[in-house]
């Protein structure tokens, strides 16, 4: 039942983004927002547990055309996660790939009410958005991936960022897109050549290199106001050896003057290009490198995509990378070319911790979270699916918070960790403030999302909220992965979704999009070469291209206006 | 010793739409120490309606059982539309008079199933033990793994009197399958362990094996052509050929071996 109005009292709250750092506060909600007070509510008793905002991830494969195939190809994952329909809920399935219902009712229960889809292929963006639409609760926003594509490499080489500007804009838009997400910039087109991309080696044909692909969508990123940078996935995913192409990504940009308050380059899931050595032989974390950088540095942002051990399911747009992964383990695997766009590859994969290789792995994404001293720059995740399911952030959580728990898991793991990799080495504890900062904080503010609601309790907030079945001063680490897995309620825009671990209520959730306002004069040049390639490659027309209407039902508007020169 | 006698009643599967019961609940481990009326209480899916045990079979049972060994379950009536039967099993006994719809015995790990007539998909898929008795054909996928997984049969012994369909044993890392009959496409595929006896004749038997052993006393059609021939041997006095494969999955991992009359 939606209450016009909530009381959440006796609550521990941390709300980093408004600086509450563990305070006993009543947070007050009307009409779905946070309010400084409320006259007739509904009291919630939080009873000393933990409260914080609705968590907000910032890159994670929810919904699409590769996860949608993740699902078909793996009915093996889908009958790991089977749970029977409920009066509140509907069937769920899946482990790694979880059926859009699942995924909304996880989420939910482990307190987070946004999530970014982190690759919508541009022409199948109705796709992802009819699967987001069927994502209850979770509010939403789907990143296009705008630097494969002919259009981008094509003004890239002519050098024309204006107008690179202007397709960029017309292509959020048109896809009811949030950003600029970069995938193997370069490298999935010359997938389509049998070959892949270094940072520096010549896409075929284009005869364009990543690093000018990076560099160029930028600066046409920092040309609106766009409430978040471009989202990188760097070259050479997975490579031993790729953690210098990671630090040179980020020097690409380093001068870069960004439009709003804050990073001007986001590398997501930088575990995975974080690695030293030349080979799988004398493969070692390079975790340490890529933390200094960052904390040497203001302009970058990343999240950490760490390691779940396990079986799980591997996707993303960087198709080589896909079939690579597939040459090591002999798996299944699938491939598909995105018309101009992109491509997309998916294969599963069990990240074991008896293998140095993973034990490895396993180890770096941690390390960068526990190195990266300022935890606004860093985020909590593992790259769903592709270093392991979302389901698994409560145990990151309390193997962050916890070095005996990270001691105990080395103990059972290949002895390359103490040799080839840092963790056993590091001290650091993470506290709640911490937590909420790389779960909640950070992400919202370095996706943009906190001028509109998102990942704090501020008066004019969103009502998310999350209370965790713990009190602040738990040091359990099983009490505290437990928590963080079943909330003891979620509330989304101030309707309580999860109570006691269960799911009580699937309101639905609402589309984030951005629309940046480029000059007409500039755009209309723009289509002129735009509808030239509609009308030459493309399987669709022009006028069939953009997403209605129709497909947000929910939406919500973030304009982005364009920047004097 | 007791037995549990279950027929289908008539207007289960009479219909038009013949909608399948699944019964997986219905195991002489999940039935032992209940009495009649709570057999008849025992829930059983009828297409997506949860129904009585009871109002969906004549139920009777006949003398008492300390454990599930002791437990004997005859089910009776038009089986044709009834799945899952023995399903999952630990002990105990299971004969089911008449032809049987799917995954029969998948699952189990102990007992015996006896089905007198013919067995429909997946008999005995992802078996782990105990003893299947098909004394008419197989279909499809018998002893395999679940779409998509990597591991069929393990444990136990399946006997079919008839003929297998298409992919007998897929994935099968252990256990034993005899089939009296011929044996469809593709028996043995992706097989990784355990024994596969075909007294019939067989076609592209062992397609992408890489361990176990398979023995064709029929003639065999379509032979893989990335087997290699290794000489003959001698089994129960019979000379057989004998070919190491599949090839096709690489040499070093090709250590099936297929015995071809």
């Amino acid at each position: 039942m939606v209450e016009s109005e909530l009381l959440i009292k006796n609550g521990v709250v941390y709300d980093p983004i408004n600086g509450v750092k563990g305070e006993k506060k009543d947070i007050c909600i009307r009409d779905g927002k946070v309010v400084s007070e409320v006259r007739n509510p509904k009291v919630i008793d939080a009873g000393g547990r933990v409260v914080m905002p609705g968590g907000v991830d910032i890159h994670s494969h929810i919904a699409g055309g590769k996860v949608n195939s993740g699902r078909l190809f793996r009915p093996e994952d889908g009958r790991r996660g089977l749970e029977a329909r409920t009066n509140v809920c509907r069937a769920q399935s899946g482990y790694s790939v979880p059926n859009t219902f699942a995924t909304g009712y996880r989420y939910a229960k482990m307190g987070y009410t946004f999530v970014m889809e982190a690759a919508m292929p541009p022409i199948a963006a109705r796709h992802t958005h009819e699967e987001i639409v069927d994502i209850p609760i979770l509010d939403n926003a789907a990143l296009p991936l705008i630097d494969n594509n002919w259009m981008t490499m094509d003004y890239v080489k002519s050098g024309d960022i204006d107008l690179l500007a202007a397709y960029v804009a017309w292509i959020i838009k048109a896809t009811k897109g949030y950003g600029v997400k970069i995938v193997n910039p370069g490298g999935t087109e010359a997938w389509a050549w049998a070959k892949n991309c270094d940072l520096n080696d010549a896409v075929p044909y284009f005869d364009v290199t990543p690093a000018e692909i990076i560099k160029c969508l930028g600066e046409a990123n920092e040309k609106f106001e766009m409430p978040h940078s471009i989202h990188v996935h760097t070259n050479m995913l997975g490579h031993p050896g790729n953690f210098e192409i990671t630090k040179a990504t980020y020097d690409l940009v380093k001068g870069l003057k960004p439009s709003k308050d804050r990073q001007v380059i986001h590398t997501t899931h930088t575990q995975f290009h974080s690695y030293g050595g030349t080979n799988w032989g004398d493969f070692v974390s390079k975790a340490d490198a890529i933390a200094d950088y960052i904390n040497k540095n203001d302009h970058a942002t990343i999240d950490i995509g760490s390691v779940i051990l396990g079986d799980t399911t591997t996707m993303t747009a960087d198709g080589p990378m896909e079939y690579s992964l597939h040459q090591i383990t002999g798996r299944k695997w699938t491939n598909h070319d995105v018309e101009l766009e992109t491509g997309s590859g998916i294969t599963p994969f069990l990240y074991s911790g008896k293998v140095s290789v993973h034990t490895i792995q396993w180890a770096i994404g941690q390390e960068l979270a526990l190195l990266v001293k300022d935890p606004w720059k860093i985020a909590l995740t593992t790259d769903h699916p592709n270093a392991g399911p979302f389901i698994g952030y409560p145990i990151l959580i309390s193997m962050l918070m916890s070095k005996k728990r990270r001691e105990e898991s080395a103990a059972d793991m290949h002895a390359a960790i103490y040799k080839r990799a840092v963790l056993p080495s590091i001290d650091r504890e993470y506290d709640l403030n911490e937590i909420a900062i790389i779960t909640r904080g950070m992400t919202a503010k370095a996706l943009g999302l906190h001028e509109h609601g998102k990942g704090h309790l501020g008066v004019g907030a969103d009502g998310d909220v999350a209370i965790y079945d713990m009190s602040p001063e738990e040091r359990d680490a099983g009490k505290i992965q437990k928590a963080f897995l079943n909330t003891k309620y979620t509330i989304k825009s101030g309707e309580i979704v999860v109570k006691d671990g269960e799911i009580v209520a699937t309101p639905d959730g609402k589309t984030y999009f951005v629309t940046p306002e480029c000059d007409d004069t500039l755009t209309e040049e723009m289509l002129t070469k735009l509808k030239d390639k509609f009308e030459h490659y493309y399987s669709v027309t022009f006028n069939n291209y953009p997403v209605q209407d129709a497909y947000v039902p929910n939406p919500y508007e973030i304009k982005a206006p364009m920047r004097a020169n | 010793m007791q037995t549990i006698k279950l027929k289908v009643k008539e207007e289960v599967t009479s219909g038009d739409a013949r909608i399948p019961v699944e019964v997986d609940s219905l195991t002489p481990d999940k039935l032992a120490g209940k009495t009649e009326a709570e057999i008849k209480a025992v829930k059983v899916w009828w297409g997506n309606r949860e129904e009585n045990t009871g109002d969906l079979f004549d139920v009777s049972v006949e003398g008492d059982a300390g454990s599930a060994e002791e437990v004997k379950i005859l089910l009776e009536g038009d089986l044709s539309r009834v799945k899952h039967i023995g399903e999952g099993m630990k002990a105990g006994e299971i004969e089911a008079i008449g032809d049987v719809d799917m995954h029969c015995g998948a699952m189990m790990t102990g007992g015996k199933i006896t089905v007198r007539g013919n067995a429909d998909c997946w008999a005995g898929r992802e078996m782990r033990g105990g003893e299947l008795i098909i004394e008419g054909d197989a279909g499809a996928n018998l002893c395999s793994m679940y779409r998509g997984e990597t591991t069929g049969m393990t444990g136990g012994r399946v006997t079919v009197g008839g003929n297998a369909d298409e992919c007998a044993g897929q994935y099968m890392a252990g256990g034993e399958i005899v089939i009296r009959g011929n044996a469809e496409m593709l028996a043995g595929l992706n097989m990784h362990g355990g024994k596969i006896t075909i007294e019939g004749d067989a076609v592209m038997p062992g397609a992408d094996m890489t361990s176990g052993e398979i023995t064709v006393k029929g003639k065999v059609l379509d032979m893989m052509p990335s087997f290699k021939y290794d000489g003959t041997e001698s089994i129960e006095g019979e000379e057989y050929k004998k070919y190491i494969g599949d090839l096709a999955m690489t040499a070093k991992k090709a250590k099936g071996v297929l015995y071809v009359k």
